[in-house]
């Protein structure tokens, strides 16, 4: 059973929060472990395994970005084996910049904080567009929109690591 | 996951950092990455058009320690080798020669990918100098 049919869904690339929790929420506690303590032991087991789907299930689902990554997942569409060059260079070139700050004192803070900035920019930028192409996929249903989706998610993961690298610049700095 | 001593010793002292003149057309550029994990990898070799040889091979990689020492040792290795012999290099002699652990299997063909995108670019550099090379290639 995957993670949409655990919690009685369509396969969808947008979804509903409130909608999502609510079933979550119905689902645990009717298989809440603690309801089954006196049933046989196939069906205890039965129901901590579909505690642990249904959590697993709503931790992916409820985040977009993670949701589209699962449905791509079990499409069998994979990150790109060989990224196209210019995300490359693009990502070499903010590793640069960002290695080149790291390497100076205090007095670059301000620009790793702008660089900070330039990355979340980045990101809300990327998942903008993701949202946008996930509500034109769950309308068409046109298979090029998930490739696409895909080389956005593989130019995200880059960013979000850049992301993560200055932000641990920032705390670093601040620890000193 | 523990590394091996020889990831370790060229993750702290990688060997041939840097760059090479990208225009210049003895200078193959490779670079290439991995979504998955978020590595970047950039891998040049410096040619010697006469004897086919690599005079010079540098990189910089922006990645885990597995990844930068992948691509640490295959400069050294490719220094001194001619482009053949730099083609014919596979991941599992990185793996072998790093201990790497199956979980970062992918680092090695990540340093391979790169030698071999090197030397393509090389070579079609050369194809479009040379005429003849270029209606055969």
């Amino acid at each position: 059973m995957n993670y949409y049919e655990a919690l009685g869904l369509q396969t969808k690339l947008t979804l509903d929060a409130d909608d999502l929790k609510k079933r979550y929420y119905e689902r645990s506690r009717q298989w809440h472990p603690d309801k089954f303590s006196r049933a046989n032991a196939d069906e205890q087991q039965k129901a901590l395994d579909t505690t642990a789907l249904l959590n697993d299930a709503y931790r992916t689902l409820r985040d977009p970005v993670a949701r589209a990554e699962y449905v791509l997942e079990e499409r069998k569409i994979h990150p790109a084996k060989t990224p196209p060059p210019e995300l490359l260079e693009e990502v070499f070139e903010l590793n640069m910049a960002l290695e080149e700050l790291r390497e100076g004192d205090q007095s670059v803070r301000p620009q790793l904080e702008n660089t900070k900035h330039k990355f979340a920019h980045m990101l809300d930028e990327i998942d903008h567009g993701i949202a946008v192409m996930s509500s034109l996929y769950d309308r068409s249903h046109d298979e090029s929109l998930l490739h696409a989706i895909r080389s956005v998610l593989d130019r995200r993961r880059y960013v979000s690591n850049l992301m993560r690298d200055v932000n641990k610049e920032l705390n670093v700095d601040l620890s000193n | 996951m523990a590394y091996s001593d020889k990831v370790i010793d060229h993750y702290d002292h990688p060997r041939n950092v840097g760059s090479l003149d990208k225009s210049d057309p003895n200078v193959g550029t490779g670079m290439v990455g991995a979504p998955e994990c978020g590595d970047v990898m950039k891998l040049q070799v410096k040619v010697n058009p006469e004897t086919g040889v690599i005079e010079d091979a540098k990189f910089k990689t922006f990645g885990c320690g597995s990844a930068i020492a992948s691509s640490s040792l295959a400069t050294e290795w490719l220094r001194g080798k001619t482009v053949d012999e730099a083609l014919a290099i596979k991941n599992t002699d990185i793996v072998n020669e790093l201990s790497l652990p199956p979980v970062k299997i992918h680092c090695s063909v990540l340093a391979e990918d790169a030698i071999k995108a090197a030397i393509n670019d090389y070579r079609a550099k050369v194809a479009k100098t040379t005429p003849v090379a270029a209606v055969t290639a």
